[in-house]
């Protein structure tokens, strides 16, 4: 049980203390409402460099690194499909630079074209480091597109092609901050050794004065229900074959959420998971197998990936995952198995809340993807997962209209 | 009104006190360091055995031996090892790097006992099954197809092979003739050599209360895996006369740089002032390199520089992967970074931001049970007690810009440099 205070701020802002005086650091971490999700589709990547140059000045504050550098501060950031997420740690003692550098960000960007320039360029040495010049690195752009059709997740954070990333201009930059930036679409988060009267006093101090604004309701296209079986083949120069099975479920605040998780662990989680005993020890189909959840707030994918052993072809790695998943949507899995799938769920909430920083990280995405309280209560709906519920979530994901098939070929060089 | 153009005042944190990390020798003689902190009841349990890339006969084997460890055991099959870790919610780790075989377990307290039972005959006990190994070598050898299709891969192994000589064993030359020769007796004979009560310490960190205490002894404190200390090997380093070096990967988009040379040993009277000389280099997001190469630039998603310390001897490393177009221009401003440090003292207000970072930076290193086991290991590998942090503390508070002046031209003057760079030959 994480014990936590909320406040709101005039402007909107929520703001959230958790104490923690194990730790002589506090966390800052300010979670905007924002993610690739929001991008225009011809400006794709757009939340992610914007990240970027969150960090190259504020309207008071030249450079962001050096002063909280010099408090003995380390930060970094992320953006995601769904929001984009800042934090950094400090010693207590040093915990006002952290308000005073985030609020100023808040308020207003520096908008400096030096930065715009040099984090373009950044960003597409980036694209190119993890994705383009990786093998398998285009598998997630390839896997998404083919899934959704309609609703934003159809391209990855870091943007559809480098084209647009080239193309951002400073007015988009500049229109992006003040339709997604602002005190009513974020949330505030600070945990670690500092009280609840503290930091809600530091809040109304920096973060009070910035003025609401005006934030359009997200309003993003559904997917529809997909209604036939997708496959795309590629050829790639990489090592070895592989083949990924990506299927739609639920969102993270839909039923059937946790179960598809609960499935994923069953599946895939730990050397004792039915695909890991039955596909790679037993039967040595592959070398490499896993079952994942995408995670995402809107409806999302649950994923099934894997590169076949030597001489073990695509069409029989696919029959092999597919008997696992019919096993799945068929049979109960035993209440030994589902136990075994929950107790993990259990023991990693202990070890999340051994840190300051993941407490509050976790805190402030619950919090913009609906309420803070998720992180006590989240715990509840996976308890609540039957048998029952695993048999019928998975029968209603692993049907093959409702599959997206990536067979990835490894090119003879 | 607030002045948001002034920062708050700020204090450099640079004197605290840590958890000490306290001392039991089990009946057998078996060492255990301890650290009793954190507020949840979870405990992480590292067995460290001498047994990496340097005490190996041949290559892979001291991973392969390692990762065998939870393949089946004379109590449990693989599946049932799996099986008892999951169901607990509890964690191993096996790895083998270039000195240690680690076996790493993290459980909550209440498992224990149960995780302990398995985790005893794993270690003491393990039978390396032939369909284990070979499903493990034909999965090792994939990965490796893998990884050695990364530019920076390919750059990090000819670094260490140009540095060290291929017959020393911090080079990393695993080839994938490797995997078809590496034979499971010269694993299982590494094993049964290396991985016993007289080759191994354990640190332990988390909720330790006398009944983990007792528990170790229980398990660990007999003198059924007795086992004498292996004699130390030696290895003469033979670095490569060639200082450049280009791995070609068509097609690549983007290329690997290494830049470094050897360094002073963990040990060495400047070894902490040159760890604040590295930092001002490519230690954290505001140094030169990040400033000049990424912030100004653009050739780079990042650049760092960074000492690896190992037992037998250190490597300074500045390491990026550049846009093709980019590799003249990064070594050229590499060279001029390493210049500047020689030719011009740092300004009061660098050095001032980059010891307070770094104190804090020391404040993470020791907080939480996890953390403080990682800072004790980072002493206790090398035989250092915390006497070396608390010198490592007051180097930070006195250092100055003629100290660091004078070790930037001792140390990064000279031509043993090494460059490597692998990508497309463009």
């Amino acid at each position: 049980m994480i014990e936590y205070e909320k406040y709101r701020l005039g402007n909107g802002l929520v703001v959230i203390a958790h104490r923690d005086e194990t730790t002589p650091m506090v966390c800052v971490d300010v979670c905007y409402n924002v993610g690739a999700r929001d991008e225009d589709p011809e400006r794709t990547g757009f939340a992610h460099l914007f990240e970027h140059l969150m960090f190259g000045g504020s309207k008071h504050i030249p450079d962001y690194d050096g002063p909280l550098q010099l408090a003995g501060g380390d930060n970094n950031a992320y953006t995601t499909n769904d929001l984009t997420n800042y934090y950094l740690t400090l010693p207590k003692a040093n915990l006002e630079t952290g308000f005073w550098l985030e609020s100023d960000r808040m308020l207003e960007l520096a908008f400096s074209k030096k930065s715009l320039d040099v984090q373009r360029n950044v960003v597409i040495e980036e694209f190119k480091q993890r994705y383009l010049n990786q093998p398998y690195g285009d598998v997630w752009p390839l896997l998404r597109e083919m899934a959704y059709k309609v609703h934003p997740y159809r391209w990855p954070t870091i943007g559809r092609e480098i084209g647009h990333i080239e193309k951002a201009n400073m007015q988009q930059v500049k229109d992006f901050f003040y339709s997604h930036y602002a005190p009513n679409n974020a949330a505030l988060v600070v945990a670690g050794n500092v009280g609840p009267d503290e930091v809600f006093r530091l809040a109304e101090k920096w973060f009070g004065p910035i003025p609401a604004r005006d934030v359009k309701p997200r309003n993003l296209p559904q997917e529809p229900e997909q209604t036939a079986l997708r496959e795309l083949t590629v050829e790639r120069a990489v090592p070895n074959n592989a083949i990924y099975m990506a299927f739609h479920m639920a969102g993270r605040l839909q039923p059937g959420y946790f179960a598809a998780d609960l499935i994923s662990d069953v599946l895939s989680n730990g050397n004792s998971s039915r695909m890991y005993q039955n596909l790679v020890q037993k039967q040595k189909l592959f070398s490499e197998l896993d079952a994942y959840i995408s995670g995402d707030f809107d409806p999302g994918l649950f994923v099934v990936s894997g590169k076949p052993s030597e001489g073990v072809s695509l069409e029989k790695a696919r029959a092999a995952i597919q008997e696992e998943l019919d096993r799945m949507a068929q049979e109960r899995v035993s209440e030994y198995e589902l136990e075994k799938v929950k107790n993990k769920i259990e023991a990693n909430l202990v070890y999340s809340e051994m840190s300051y920083h993941t407490k509050a990280m976790n805190l402030a995405t619950d919090e913009i993807l609906q309420d803070a309280s998720l992180i006590n209560t989240q715990i509840e709906q996976y308890r609540a997962v039957t048998v029952d519920d695993l048999r019928d979530e998975a029968a209603r994901i692993f049907r093959g209209e409702n599959c997206s098939v990536l067979n990835y070929i490894a090119k003879n060089s | 009104m607030i002045n948001r153009k002034m920062q708050p005042p700020v204090s450099a944190i640079d004197r605290f006190d840590y958890i000490p990390t306290q001392k039991l020798t089990l009946t057998n003689g078996l060492p255990v360091y301890f650290i009793n902190a954190g507020s949840q009841d979870v405990v992480k349990i590292d067995f460290i055995f001498e047994a990496g890339t340097w005490q190996q006969p041949a290559n892979l084997v001291a991973t392969l031996s390692n990762n065998m460890l939870e393949e089946g055991s004379a109590r449990f099959e693989a599946a049932a090892i799996a099986e008892r870790f999951d169901f607990y919610g509890s964690y191993i780790q096996l790895s083998a790097d270039q000195n240690y075989g680690v076996v790493s377990i993290i459980s909550l307290n209440r498992h224990l006992p149960a995780i302990l039972e398995v985790t005893e005959d794993l270690i003491k006990n393990s039978v390396f099954p032939d369909h284990e190994f070979g499903v493990l070598v034909a999965k090792n050898r994939q990965r490796f197809l893998i990884e050695n299709e990364k530019v920076k891969t390919l750059c990090q192994k000819k670094f260490t092979q140009a540095l060290f000589g291929m017959g020393h064993p911090y080079a990393i030359k695993n080839t994938v003739e490797d995997y078809d020769r590496v034979t499971k007796q010269q694993v299982w004979d590494f094993y049964r050599r290396f991985y016993h009560a007289g080759n191994c310490r354990l640190v332990v960190a988390g909720k330790v209360d006398n009944e983990v205490l007792t528990l170790l002894e229980w398990h660990f404190g007999g003198t059924d895996w007795a086992g004498e200390p292996v004699l130390q090997f030696n290895y003469p380093v033979v670095p490569d006369p060639v200082k450049y070096h280009h791995v070609d990967k068509p097609d690549g988009m983007q290329s690997a740089i290494r830049v470094g040379k050897h360094w002073v040993h963990k040990t060495h009277d400047d070894y902490i002032g040159l760890s604040i000389l590295t930092t001002i280099l490519g230690g954290y997001f505001g140094s030169r390199l990040m400033a000049n190469i990424r912030e100004d630039k653009g050739y780079t998603y990042g650049i760092g520089a960074y000492v690896l310390s190992l037992k037998e001897a250190s490597y300074l490393v500045i390491s990026t992967e550049v846009g093709n177009e980019y590799v003249e221009p990064t070594l050229s401003e590499i060279q001029n970074e390493l210049k500047r440090l020689q030719d011009e003292p740092v300004s009061a207000d660098e050095l001032e931001t980059v010891k307070n970072y770094l104190f804090g930076e020391f404040l993470r290193d020791f907080d939480g049970p996890f953390a403080l086991s990682g800072s004790f290991r980072a002493i206790n590998d090398f035989g250092l007690d915390y006497a070396f942090y608390d010198r490592y503390l007051e180097t930070i508070r006195n250092i100055n810009p003629v100290e660091i002046q004078r070790l930037g031209n001792e140390y990064l003057s000279g031509d043993e440099w090494y460059t490597v760079v692998a990508g497309s030959k463009s």
